[in-house]
């Protein structure tokens, strides 16, 4: 009897096209419908079809939010892949290769593991006549591969192809009957891989994409305008809300341009509708003169920023923190803003329900810092809780209101000791008032006097701290007197967990602070690197959060790990970076 | 009822245009009977960039050049307000030309007025990109830039020079896009009496297609060749060049209810059910659909 599989790590690669995605996908349900924790994660080329294209899963008992060191299970639709994915194969992995064109390179192939060479490609051929069916034939194989029931693996690939039409549905399974003859030939039984699925009881889970959190969240909170300019690797929230919002009485614009997009949520949000944006690095750098405006001229709206590599164009399918500069400091002036960042799906979503609440609370531009690795990969999750949310407007006055009000003014700094001044929606009887970027007096009428000035910008920035004790405080776990801290926020978050716990079973107490408010700095993460050598996980070549962290007084324990190469952190190399600053 | 601010005086030089925009805004507000609660009026940088201190309404001061696609954004989230958008020359044809283009390709029910003094006043004189008296052959010419995309439905010629004909348009332009037949486009010649004081020029250089009986506002190519024509003699058509014949109303907006207070049981269902779409299915074998 072969022991079941507790944490495994599968890559599918060919070209764009090839289909990798779709068999990681199914493979990835296989592992969660047996209760597994699966994480998903695409690497691709920015282009619609070709480049090599790479799918990864984990299919762990714990919860991992991060691939693997090594990967376990490889199908490779042509040499290129192969090629690219040997060097990260475990000593015995298990090698799929894709023979219609010849026999594998094995050059860098270990030599411990097992490699099956299939014609994948001629068999979709011959028995489809597509190319196109070839994933399903190397899912027949992978699955004996892994231990699962033929049946299993066909009522899997029949639900994940459900959108499909029956033809296309019914191919797909004859390819994958064709993956299980050829196993049969090749003596592949079940289990003969020495792997077995799993039955894990398991709590109730979803598995969805950060970028679906994000979308879902901001309807869920009652939002129902967005404006957005496609970009990767936020394209999709706008997807998302495009095609759900309007059933919900919402909008969603695709706008010309990020400048209309940021502006366009603004005038949204005037009439007292949620509203939000979302981009990447190169349009968020577009919208920074809108962020200001609406910090200035009091505006609650939400901005999403779904990092990845910069400057400039960067690389656009890669993730990096390299905005968490521009996210703290951008703009012109003075800019109150606050910087929101979750670590997985479910911190996504309910991130987006808070950035919302903040919106409208301090009245004011709320960032929700993603990265596309928390964006575009899926992970199974709590489900988030739909039902208690209950939308915070804070000061927004209503007809009712204002009638027994002597008079209204929508900067008023009598009476407030908090900066935030009471609020109409354009349409309020009685609620007339002047909205401006300009300094202004009380009624939004524009001046440059110095005493006003003065006490406007105090409450502008005095609206912050009536918002800080709602701010999502860090999750600190591990072992609370370690002298070592891993801090880090978005995609290190899983990846530092693992790195923390390898560290302690090396007898190097670990503890990991995950920030989830970027900004403000809140006293907490400074409490918990106290006594602290805190190293600074990010994706970025400067530094950008350690600088901020130092700046807020942690400078002398701050120690910074980066990485800008494009690729996550695997936890292995999180260790050793850890191990070469502590043991140099 | 709260007293609410108090519209202030305007800042502009005596004599300026533009307070003949203001002055054929004002009517058209008040012919209309609109109450002063339910009109948005946003403006953009400039001199222009204040007339929304001036009548009472909501009132927004936009970034430069953003003053389109922030109302775009007001009237698709609140189409019962009347969506005013006022800006000078700079703001609409040089740093916001882009959204204008757009907005006439989205026929969102609004009315954009770009008052057209052909200068950068408030910054003291620069050049403008619509420099038509200048005999700039480049000059941009906002009305003939509409009529070039098939979807625009209003486009608009005053002259502050003609106040009677500037209020009948600018009440012309309010009715359109209340309603709902889509972006109201009503460019006015406002002249800076200050950096370029070119009302003498004006008076021969207009052409009233609303007094030409041959004219017709429902001709699109009529009104194209029309502008093209007069051009070459160095004069422009004023009046309503063009409005769409059919009153189509816009489908691009549904109410959208002020999101508040908590979820009704009806919708925290439909949450419900979209996230179940999510989840994932233990196996006998099916999974998680995506």
């Amino acid at each position: 009897m072969t022991p079941p599989i507790r944490d495994i790590t599968i890559v599918a690669a060919g070209q764009g096209g090839d289909g990798s995605v779709t068999l990681v996908s199914a493979l990835g349900e296989l592992f969660a419908g047996r209760g597994y924790h699966v994480y998903e994660a695409r690497e691709v080329a920015s282009r619609v079809k070709g480049g090599v294209a790479a799918a990864s899963l984990r299919a762990s008992v714990d919860p991992k939010r991060c691939l693997g060191d090594a990967t376990d299970l490889l199908v490779a639709f042509d040499a290129a892949a192969l090629e690219q994915n040997a060097s990260a194969l475990a000593p015995h992995a298990y090698v799929v290769y894709d023979s219609s064109e010849g026999p594998a390179p094995r050059g860098r192939i270990p030599a411990t593991a097992s490699v099956i060479e299939a014609p994948l490609s001629r068999l979709a051929v011959r028995d489809l006549r597509r190319d196109l069916y070839k994933n399903s034939v190397a899912l027949g194989l992978a699955a004996r591969l892994l231990g699962a029931p033929d049946a299993l693996t066909e009522e899997t690939l029949t639900t994940h192809l459900g959108k499909l039409s029956e033809q296309l549905r019914a191919a797909n399974v004859r390819a994958l009957r064709a993956g299980f003859a050829y196993a049969d030939e090749a003596g592949l039984t079940a289990g003969s891989a020495s792997w077995s699925l799993d039955r894990i009881e398991a709590e109730e889970r979803v598995l969805m994409t950060g970028n679906e959190a994000i979308a879902f969240g901001f309807l869920a909170a009652g939002g129902r305008f967005f404006a957005g300019y496609p970009i990767t690797p936020a394209s999709e929230i706008l997807e998302w809300l495009a095609e759900r919002l309007p059933s919900f009485g919402g909008v969603v614009v695709q706008a010309e341009d990020e400048l209309a997009a940021v502006n366009m949520t603004m005038g949204a949000a005037l009439t007292g509708t949620r509203a939000m944006t979302a981009s990447s690095g190169p349009g968020i750098a577009l919208m920074q003169e809108g962020v200001g405006h609406a910090a200035s001229a009091e505006i609650g709206i939400v901005i999403v920023d779904c990092q990845r590599a910069g400057p400039s164009t960067g690389m656009p399918t890669k993730p990096e923190q390299s905005d968490i500069g521009m996210l703290i400091s951008g703009g012109n002036g003075d800019i109150p803003r606050i910087v929101l960042a979750p670590g997985d799906p479910r911190e996504a979503f309910e991130l987006t329900v808070l950035a919302c609440d903040l919106a409208d609370r301090y009245q004011g531009p709320v960032y929700v810092a993603s990265d596309q690795a928390l964006s575009q990969n899926a992970t199974t999750i709590r489900p988030p809780d739909v039902r208690g949310i209950s939308p915070d407007r804070g000061k927004l006055l209503r007809e009712v209101d204002l009638r027994d009000a002597a008079e209204f003014r929508r900067y008023s700094l009598n009476g407030y000791g908090d900066g935030v001044s009471p609020w109409t929606a354009f349409g309020t009887p009685g609620g007339q008032h002047l909205v401006t970027g300009n300094e202004r007096d009380e009624w939004g009428l524009v001046t440059t006097a110095p005493a006003m000035r003065t006490r406007m910008t105090e409450k502008r920035m005095r609206k912050l701290e009536t918002v800080r004790d709602s701010l999502p405080r860090a999750v600190v776990s591990g072992d609370p007197k370690a002298e070592i801290a891993l801090v880090g926020s978005g995609l290190e978050t899983g990846v530092m967990r693992e790195a923390a716990e390898r560290l302690a079973a090396s007898g190097v107490a670990t503890k990991v602070v995950q920030i989830r408010t970027l900004w403000p700095i809140l006293e907490d993460v400074l409490e918990a690197l106290d006594g602290c050598r805190a190293y600074v996980v990010e994706h970025n070549a400067t530094g950008q959060y350690a600088a901020a962290l130092s700046a807020a007084g942690a400078a002398a324990r701050v120690h910074s790990i980066l990485r800008y190469d494009g690729l996550p952190f695997r936890p292995s190399e999180l260790v050793a970076a850890v191990e070469e600053k502590e043991f140099a | 009822m709260a007293r609410t601010y108090t519209p202030s005086l305007p800042i502009w030089c005596a004599g300026c245009g533009h307070f003949g925009v203001l002055n054929a805004l004002r009517s058209a507000v008040r012919d209309l009977r609109i109450p002063l609660h339910e009109v948005a009026l946003l403006a953009g940088i400039g001199c222009s960039g204040t007339i929304q201190n001036y009548l009472g309404t909501y009132g927004y001061h936009a970034l430069h050049g953003r003053v389109v696609p922030t109302a775009i954004g007001v009237a698709l989230a609140d189409p019962r307000l009347t969506v005013v958008a006022a800006g000078g020359d700079g703001d609409g044809y040089a740093i916001g030309a882009g959204h204008l283009i757009h907005a006439f390709r989205r026929n969102v029910s609004l009315t954009y007025v770009c008052m057209n003094n052909e200068t950068y006043g408030l910054t003291k004189g620069q050049s403008s990109p619509s420099g038509f008296l200048a005999g700039d052959e480049g000059s941009f010419d906002g009305p003939l830039a509409g009529l070039a995309i098939r979807g625009s439905t209003f486009i608009a010629r005053g002259y502050t020079g003609r106040p009677e004909q500037l209020a009948r348009l600018m009440r012309a332009a309010l009715e359109h896009s209340r309603e709902r037949r889509g972006f109201a486009f009503l460019e006015v010649i406002s002249p800076c009496v200050t950096y370029a004081d070119t009302y003498p020029d004006w008076e021969h250089t207009l052409y009233d297609v609303d007094a030409d009986a041959a004219y017709s506002s429902g001709d699109r190519a009529l009104a194209f060749s029309t502008a093209l024509r007069l051009a070459e003699d160095r004069r422009l058509p004023i009046g309503l060049l063009y409005r769409a014949a059919e009153h189509a109303a816009d489908a691009s907006a549904p109410a959208v209810p002020a999101s508040s207070g908590a979820p009704t049981p009806d919708l925290v269902a439909r949450y419900e059910e979209l996230l179940g779409r999510y989840a994932v299915r233990s196996s006998s074998g099916a999974g998680a659909a995506r």
